[in-house]
C-alpha cells in the first residue's frame, strides 16, 4: 500500500518536472514576426592614423522618423529614413557638424542601383538625371566618409514595402508628434554585436608571368613589359562597393589582354622577344600600398628588366578621349616612344589620347596614380585612365554610384584594343606600319562577351581589401583565370599598412515592426476590464437576481448586523 | 509592452469563461468536475473529428464552393452533437439539476475549445513586437464561441434529457440544433458570398492606432421550449436576441 503510494508520488513528481520543463521551453519560443525584413548595408567605419571616421555604432533599436523634422524635437531615439533622391545635403551636413543627437540614419538608394537589378541598358535620354544622381551620390559619399558619426548609418534599396513604411511614417509625422513609445508607429531593429577592429587585414597581389621567345645563344635576359591594374575598391558602403569602373574595367582589360597575348605567345613562331608581366594588385585606394609591396618583393633582376609598365585605371566610361598620365617629364625618350605608339593606334581607332604630367613630391606620402609607385622604384611607368585629374585620397575608388550601369563595354573594348595594338607594335617592331593584329573578326579579335561577363561578375562582387580574406573565392577566381592563360601565376599575401584601421560588420538585416502605443494597451485593458465586470453583473442579475449582486457588496456589514 | 498585449488578449479569450463560472450558480453548486470531464470529452471529440476530416475530405485545389465537401463537413459537425450527448448523458455527474448540468458541460466544452484552438497562436504571436488586431479578433471569436456552445449544449439537453417536451416545439428544436451544428459551414459559405468581412479585416490591419468599426453582425434567434419557471436563464434568453459576432478565422 505504501509502496504504491510512493510510486504514485514519484510519478506525480516526474510529471510535474516534465511540465515545468515544457513551460520553460515554451517560454523560449520566439518567432520572427516582423512586418518587413530588409537587407541593409552599414556605412564604413575606419580610423586613419588614429582619427576615427565613419559610423561608430552598429546596433539599432529605435522608432522611425522622417524629414522634415520639427525644430527642437528630440530625435535621440529616432532613426531618420531618407530617400537619397530627396536628400538635402546641407541639412545633413549641418546635422553632422553640429553633432546633433540622433538615433540613426537609414538612407534609401534608388532601386536602379541595386545589384539584383538586371537592366543594364544605358538610357541616353535620361542621362541628365543620371548625372545629377551621380554627383549627388558622390557628394554624399565624400561627406559621410570624412565625418565622424556617433550613431549607426545604414543604406538600403528602395522597394515597395519600405516605401509604404516611409509613406506611413511621413503621414504620422505630419500630424506633429514624432513617434515614440506612447504614440505608436514603426520600430526599426538591427540586432548585431558591437563592431570590432579587423586585426592585420591582408592584401593579396596576383602576378602572372608570360615568358617571351629566348633565341638559342641569347644570354641576355629578355626585356619585360608590365601591365598592372589594382582590383580592390573603397566606398561608403563596403558591402556595396563593387567599383565597376574603378577599377573593374581595368581588371577586365588586363584579363583580356592576357588572354590575347597568351594566344599569340602559344605559338613559338609568333612569340615576341619580350616577357610580359601581368599584375593584379590590391591596396589601390590606400596610396597603392600593395603595388609598392609587390615591387619591393620582386627579384632585383626582374625589376631592372622591366622596360616600362602600363597601369590601367578606370577605362570603362570614356567616349573619345583618354589620358596617359606620367611622372617623368614628357621629353624623356622612353615616354615619347610609348606615347607615340599610343598616338598611332589611337589615330587608327579614331580616338584622342592626351598626355598629362604630374611631378612626384617625394615628401608627400600621397600616391595618386599607380605609376608613381613604379617611378619611386626607378621603373618607367604610365597610367592609362579616363580621369583627367588625379583623384584625392579615397576618391574614385569605387563608390555608391559606381555600379554596372555606368560602365560601357565598348569603352573597355576600345581600351583593350588600344593597349594591345600599341604593345604589339612595340614588341614586334611594327612602328609606323599600318598592321592590325587584333583586327575585328579575326581569331585574335577582342571578345566582347568575355569582357561583358567579367564586368558583370565584377559588378556583383564587393571588393574592399580588408574584408577579402586570404583565400576569398574571388581572389582564387582571378588566380585561376590567369593560370588558364599564363603558366606561371604567383599569389603574394601582405599586411595592409598601419595607417588605416578597419572595423567589421558591413551588412545586417533590419526588422521593421509596426508597434502600437502603450496608451493603446492601457485603453484596451480598461475596456476589457469594464467588459468583464459588465458581463459578471449581467450574469449575476439574470441568474441569481439583483439582490444577490447587491448582497455581494453588502455582505460584511450585514454579517456584523446579524451577529450583533 | 508585448507581454501586456498578450495579457490583454488572454483575459479577453479566457476571462468570460471564468466570469461565467463565478457569476452564475455554477460556482455555488461546485460543478467544476463536470466542466473538466466535458473538456476531456471535447478533446476526444476533436481527435475523432480530425481523423474523419483527414480520411474523408480532399484538399481543396480551387476556391469554389464544393457542395459535397461542405455536406461532409456539415455531417462531421454532427459529431460535435454526439460528443455533447455523450458528455451530458453517459458520464456520471454529481447530483445537479438539468439546467446547471448543460451549462457546466457547455462551459467546459467552450473552455477546452478556446485553449486548444487559441492558446498556442496567442502565446507565440502576441508576445512579439509586431502589433496586429488578429488576437483581439480571436478573443472576440472565443466569446462568441462560448455563447454558441452553451446554446448548443442547451439544445442537446432539451432533445435528450427532457422527457416532457411540448409537441409543437420538437421540430424547431431539432432544426435549430441542426443549424447550430453546421454553423461553421454556413459561415464559410456566407463569407465567400459577402466580401465585407474581408475588407473590414484588411482595413483594421492598416490602421493599428485608430479604432474602426467594420464587422458585420449576424443575428440568430434561439427558441427555447421549456415553460418551467425554474430556469430563469432560458426565460431571459427568450426575450433577448443572442448576437453572434463572427469575424473571419475559419474553424476547419
Amino acid at each position: 500500500m505504501a509502496g504504491r503510494k510512493g510510486r504514485e508520488g514519484e510519478m506525480l513528481e516526474s510529471v510535474y518536472s516534465v511540465l515545468a520543463l515544457v513551460f520553460i521551453l515554451v517560454a523560449c519560443v520566439e518567432l520572427c514576426d516582423a512586418a518587413t525584413v530588409v537587407d541593409v548595408y552599414r556605412l564604413i567605419q575606419y580610423d586613419l592614423s588614429g582619427v576615427p571616421f565613419g559610423s561608430r555604432f552598429a546596433s539599432l533599436n529605435h522608432h522611425a522618423g522622417s524629414l522634415p523634422f520639427a525644430p527642437g524635437a528630440d530625435l535621440s531615439r529616432t532613426v531618420v529614413i531618407i530617400p537619397v533622391r530627396e536628400i538635402n545635403l546641407t541639412l545633413i551636413r549641418d546635422c553632422i557638424t553640429q553633432g546633433k543627437a540622433l538615433g540613426g540614419f537609414l538612407l534609401l538608394l534608388p532601386q536602379k542601383l541595386s545589384p539584383g537589378n538586371r537592366k543594364y541598358a544605358i538610357e541616353r535620354d535620361r542621362s541628365q538625371g543620371k548625372e545629377l544622381m551621380r554627383n549627388l551620390l558622390f557628394d554624399l559619399e565624400q561627406l559621410l566618409i570624412h565625418a565622424n558619426i556617433p550613431y549607426p548609418v545604414y543604406f538600403a534599396f528602395e522597394d515597395d514595402k519600405i516605401n509604404t513604411v516611409l509613406a506611413d511614417v511621413k503621414r504620422n509625422d505630419a500630424t506633429g508628434q514624432p513617434a515614440s513609445a506612447t504614440t505608436g508607429g514603426y520600430k526599426l531593429l538591427v540586432s548585431t554585436s558591437e563592431p570590432k577592429k579587423l586585426t592585420s587585414p591582408t592584401i593579396t597581389n596576383i602576378q602572372a608571368w608570360l615568358p617571351g621567345l629566348k633565341a638559342d645563344g641569347d644570354a641576355n635576359q629578355l626585356p619585360t613589359i608590365a601591365i598592372v591594374a589594382s582590383y580592390d575598391t573603397f566606398g561608403a558602403a563596403p558591402a556595396l562597393s563593387v567599383g565597376s569602373d574603378s577599377n573593374g574595367s581595368g581588371v577586365v582589360a588586363l584579363l583580356e589582354i592576357a588572354r590575347l597575348f597568351s594566344r599569340l605567345y602559344s605559338n613559338p613562331k609568333t612569340r615576341g622577344r619580350y616577357n610580359l608581366l601581368f599584375g593584379l594588385t590590391s591596396g589601390g585606394p590606400y596610396n597603392y600600398n600593395g603595388t609598392q609591396k609587390w615591387l619591393r618583393s620582386l627579384d632585383q633582376r626582374m625589376r631592372e628588366s622591366i622596360d616600362y609598365a602600363i597601369c590601367l585605371n578606370s577605362i570603362g566610361s570614356w567616349d573619345n578621349e583618354i589620358w596617359i598620365h606620367v611622372s617623368k617629364p614628357p621629353e624623356n625618350a622612353y615616354i615619347k616612344q610609348i606615347f607615340e605608339s599610343f598616338l598611332n593606334v589611337a589615330e587608327e581607332l579614331g580616338v584622342k589620347v592626351g598626355l598629362k604630367h604630374k611631378k612626384i613630391n617625394v615628401s608627400n606620402p600621397r600616391v595618386a596614380w599607380e605609376h608613381e609607385q613604379f617611378s619611386r622604384s626607378r621603373v618607367t611607368a604610365v597610367t592609362l585612365s579616363e580621369l583627367s585629374v588625379a583623384p584625392e585620397l579615397l576618391e574614385s575608388s569605387g563608390g555608391l554610384f559606381d555600379s554596372r550601369q555606368f560602365v560601357n563595354e565598348t569603352a573597355v573594348t576600345r581600351s583593350v584594343k588600344l593597349v594591345a595594338e600599341s604593345l604589339a607594335k612595340h614588341i614586334y617592331g611594327h612602328q609606323g606600319k599600318k598592321i592590325q593584329i587584333f583586327a575585328d573578326g579575326s581569331s585574335l579579335a577582342v571578345n566582347p562577351f568575355y569582357i561583358e561577363s567579367w564586368l558583370d561578375l565584377l559588378s556583383r562582387t564587393p571588393r574592399v581589401a580588408p574584408f577579402l580574406k586570404k583565400n576569398d573565392p574571388f581572389i582564387l577566381t582571378l588566380k585561376k583565370e590567369l593560370s588558364d592563360h599564363v603558366a606561371e601565376v604567383n599569389v603574394q599575401h601582405e599586411v595592409l599598412d598601419g595607417m588605416f584601421t578597419f572595423y567589421d560588420l558591413t551588412s545586417a538585416t533590419l526588422n521593421i515592426y509596426q508597434v502600437a502605443s502603450v496608451t493603446f494597451d492601457l485603453l484596451l485593458l480598461l475596456v476589457l476590464g469594464s467588459y468583464l465586470i459588465l458581463l459578471f453583473s449581467f450574469l449575476v442579475i439574470t441568474t441569481r437576481g439583483v439582490d444577490d449582486l447587491i448582497s455581494l457588496f453588502r455582505r460584511p456589514t450585514s454579517r456584523k448586523v446579524k451577529t450583533a | 509592452m508585448t507581454v501586456f498585449h498578450f495579457f490583454n488578449c488572454a483575459i479577453l479569450t479566457f476571462g468570460p469563461h471564468a466570469v461565467y463560472y463565478s457569476a452564475t450558480p455554477l460556482s455555488e453548486y461546485d460543478t467544476l468536475g463536470t466542466s473538466v470531464k466535458a473538456a476531456l470529452v471535447y478533446l476526444g471529440t476533436a481527435l475523432i473529428k480530425l481523423v474523419c476530416i483527414a480520411t474523408f475530405l480532399k484538399v481543396p485545389e480551387n476556391d469554389n464552393f464544393d457542395p459535397y465537401q461542405e455536406l461532409l463537413k456539415a455531417l462531421i459537425g454532427f459529431i460535435d452533437v454526439a460528443g455533447l450527448y455523450f458528455a451530458l448523458t453517459q458520464l456520471t455527474h454529481r447530483n445537479i439539476s438539468q439546467n446547471h448540468k448543460f451549462q457546466a458541460v457547455g462551459l467546459g466544452w467552450a473552455f477546452a475549445d478556446s485553449v486548444l484552438h487559441r492558446l498556442a497562436p496567442l502565446w507565440v504571436g502576441a508576445r512579439g513586437l509586431e502589433f496586429t488586431y488578429e488576437y483581439i479578433l480571436q478573443g472576440l471569436e472565443a466569446n462568441a464561441n462560448l455563447v454558441f456552445t452553451v446554446s448548443l449544449a442547451g439544445l442537446v439537453s432539451l432533445m435528450w434529457l427532457r422527457k416532457n417536451k411540448p409537441k409543437t416545439l420538437i421540430p424547431i428544436i431539432y432544426v435549430c440544433a441542426g443549424i447550430l451544428a453546421t454553423m461553421p459551414s454556413i459561415t464559410s459559405y456566407l463569407r465567400r458570398e459577402t466580401f465585407c468581412l474581408e475588407t473590414a479585416v484588411q482595413w483594421w490591419k492598416v490602421k493599428p492606432i485608430f479604432f474602426t468599426r467594420g464587422f458585420s453582425v449576424e443575428c440568430n434567434c434561439i427558441a427555447e421550449g421549456s415553460p418551467s419557471s425554474q430556469c430563469r436563464m432560458l426565460n431571459a434568453s427568450k426575450q433577448t436576441l443572442s448576437i453572434h459576432i463572427q469575424i473571419s478565422n475559419c474553424r476547419f
